[in-house]
């Protein structure tokens, strides 16, 4: 009689390998990289744990993020990744939410995809800086509040926050579309050149202003003439 | 031919049929390729010489579907085809279904048998199966299972052939198909209603059904099946016509069939293709559950499982009957003529758990318990179908449970049937007991 088992004679349990396990793999070693570079604009920008929000040091910190995330070949959703990373302790060594909004607006500036869709709604710390520089052709989609000065600087892209934003938003942008699903803070708009910021809910106050509009509950209130339907 | 030129071919039947001839939608997923499953398995009951029962309601496309695949795989026309069917009802005689005397020839003290052309073909259609009395089931119990065709004295084989019987859901004109019968159909399948939108554009697309038609070949074809001749002469001679036949198709539609040879040239590839360990040892899992039992030796009709027996959570707990001789070997060839179809270099898991429903929903009898039970729960397929592939899901998730250990059992048992100093592995379920008995059974 044939042995029955004939088929298992070479059978040693190796563990299959499913298409999940190498995607996991593949996705923690994009996070790895991401962290690694994170960690290099810390050392960097912030050796004290003190960084200090300032013209110069924002635009320091966005080139060394930049050649930070040079090699990484990531996804959106890597940068989802991330930012939760941010939230958890164990995965970096501090979070200083100035530096981590640069390194995301980065990560996010160079991304492939023209959308990304930020789910931060779980997310215990809000990032600053959110939007830093979006460019033209580009539109960040986020779910949940964000910190200070979300979509500064924005260069031609859409920066849609569905939540709340805190102060300086949309600070210095040059053109492009802000849509902030609630309230924003003091000194919304401050020095903005271009571009509309509309706000679905309340602003607690606009900053010094140059150019652009900005509407509040369907209401134009910079430059102070017209209305405009808030829509997202 | 280079590989995958006739899994080309093959799948231009799929696309022509599923877009001009049977609109349906697809309800099947393997590997990221989407398929309708009347067609998917039709097709591979075609190139696999297997043996199919549709059910579905009335004029869902049961016999249809099985008109058109068995007209352009085989090449024959449509009439031929239609020409040869078998429909079920009380009155049906083995005369019409198998052959008859020579009338002529008896008259001159002569016993002579006229084939049907049913027997004759390779392409077998017996529609409404179940409206056969019982009684006459049992005359193609031998037909179906073997290709042999007795009447008087003398007997036609076929070298060749696959069948497609239908059946409609039980009504007042239906009997009971008798466990000996149905066990010999290799898979089961709904044909589907294809929902509001695409039924709305069927009627549009009736006409083109006529396509598949060819009266002049079928009138050739239809003197060579009645002439007086030996049938592999007849067949012969046909497979000639059915060639001309394919040719029009080709010129005609762009759509492909295969030709006697190349129908045994896939028939051979796919035997050529091997399971891989893990979709060996989960259909040695399947087994296991569907024939083990711990009290009475194995899975017997007669015989009730009690309650309380440690493997009431198995498959061996629900059901009545025991797995058949017939359904590995089903699952074997209908498993290969997948991963042939979707190129792929040997059977796996996904072929198995696809064809696994399919092959086990005719075949299990489920306790009433269960049947009760189960009977309330939404789903999306008939009862039968239901349950074999929540059946085939549960054996799945208690694969991958036990996965490493099940294969390092086999292994083990592997040396141990050898004549090597192994101790075979304990584990929770049937199939290590019946490592055990194969073991224990060799070392006697």
């Amino acid at each position: 009689m044939n042995n029955p088992f004939e088929a298992f004679q070479q059978s040693v349990a190796h563990n299959r390998t499913i298409p999940l396990d190498n995607i996991l793999k593949s996705k923690g070693e994009t996070l790895n990289k991401i962290l690694t570079g994170y960690e290099e604009l810390l050392k960097n920008e912030a050796k004290d744990l003190v960084w200090l929000m300032q013209y110069s040091t924002v635009i320091k910190a966005y080139s060394i993020a930049e050649k930070g995330i040079v090699e990484i070949d990531y996804t959106a959703e890597d940068i989802e990744e991330f930012c939760y990373a941010l939230d958890h302790s164990d995965q970096i060594p501090y979070l200083i939410t100035g530096p981590a909004g640069v390194y995301v607006s980065v990560l996010c500036n160079h991304a492939k995809e023209e959308e990304i869709n930020l789910h931060l709604r779980d997310l215990n710390v809000k990032i600053n800086l959110l939007g830093y520089r979006l460019p033209y052709n580009k539109k960040l989609v986020v779910e949940g509040n964000v910190g200070d000065f979300a979509g500064i600087g924005l260069d031609g892209g859409e920066l849609i926050i569905e939540g709340s934003g805190k102060n300086y938003t949309g600070a210095g942008m040059k053109q492009g579309k802000i849509y902030v699903r609630h309230n924003l803070g003091f000194n919304t708009g401050h020095g903005m050149t271009g571009g509309q910021l509309i706000v679905g809910g309340r602003i607690k106050g606009l900053g010094k202003i140059v150019g652009g509009e900005i509407y509040e509950r369907d209401q134009l209130i910079f430059p102070p003439d017209g209305i405009k339907p808030f829509n997202f | 031919m280079k590989n995958g030129s006739y899994q080309k071919r093959i799948m231009g039947i799929y696309s022509y049929i599923s877009e001009n001839l049977y609109l349906n939608r697809p309800d099947i997923e393997i590997k990221g390729n989407h398929f309708n499953s009347t067609l998917f398995f039709g097709i591979l009951t075609g190139l696999n010489r297997g043996k199919e029962l549709i059910i579905g309601e009335p004029g869902l496309g049961k016999t249809t579907s099985a008109e058109y695949i068995g007209s352009i795989l085989y090449q024959y026309p449509l009439g031929t085809i239609w020409g040869s069917e078998v429909s079920g009802h009380p009155e049906q005689t083995e005369e019409k279904i198998i052959g008859r005397p020579d009338l002529g020839e008896l008259n001159q003290g002569k016993e002579q048998v006229v084939w049907s052309n049913f027997a004759q073909i390779p392409v077998k259609i017996v529609d409404e199966l179940n409206r056969l009395p019982e009684t006459k089931q049992s005359m193609i119990l031998n037909g179906v299972d073997r290709g042999n065709w007795e009447y008087l004295n003398e007997i036609l084989i076929n070298n060749e052939y696959s069948l497609f019987a239908t059946s409609n859901y039980q009504d007042r004109g239906t009997n009971t198909i008798i466990s000996p019968l149905i066990d010999r159909f290799d898979v089961l399948i709904e044909s589907r209603h294809p929902g509001a939108n695409i039924a709305y554009s069927i009627g549009k697309e009736a006409e083109t059904n006529h396509i598949l038609r060819h009266p002049e070949y079928e009138k050739e074809l239809h003197h060579i099946l009645r002439a007086d001749k030996p049938y592999q002469e007849k067949m012969a001679l046909a497979e000639g016509i059915c060639d001309l036949f394919g040719k029009y198709l080709k010129e005609q539609l762009e759509v492909e069939g295969l030709t006697l040879g190349e129908r045994k040239k896939v028939k051979e590839e796919m035997s050529e293709l091997e399971f891989d360990v893990d979709a060996n040892a989960f259909v040695r899992m399947a087994l296991a559950e569907l024939s083990f039992c711990y009290k009475y030796g194995q899975k017997r009709s007669v015989d009730n499982c009690e309650e309380g027996c440690h493997y009431t959570g198995y498959l061996c707990h629900d059901i009545k009957n025991c797995a058949s001789n017939r359904l590995p070997v089903s699952l074997r060839n209908y498993a290969q003529a997948a991963a042939w179809f979707l190129e792929d270099e040997g059977v796996d898991l996904e072929h198995a758990r696809l064809i696994m429903p399919h092959v086990l929903a005719h075949r299990i009898q489920w306790k009433d318990s269960y049947l009760s039970k189960k009977e309330g729960e939404a789903r999306d397929d008939p009862f039968p179908i239901y349950l074999a592939k929540e059946a085939t899901e549960e054996i799945f998730q208690r694969y991958t449970e036990q996965r490493e250990y099940l294969l390092e059992a086999l292994s083990v048992g592997y040396r141990a049937f050898a004549g090597e100093e192994a101790s075979l592995l304990e584990g929770d379920h049937p199939i290590y007991e019946e490592i055990k008995k194969d073991v224990g059974f060799k070392n006697e």
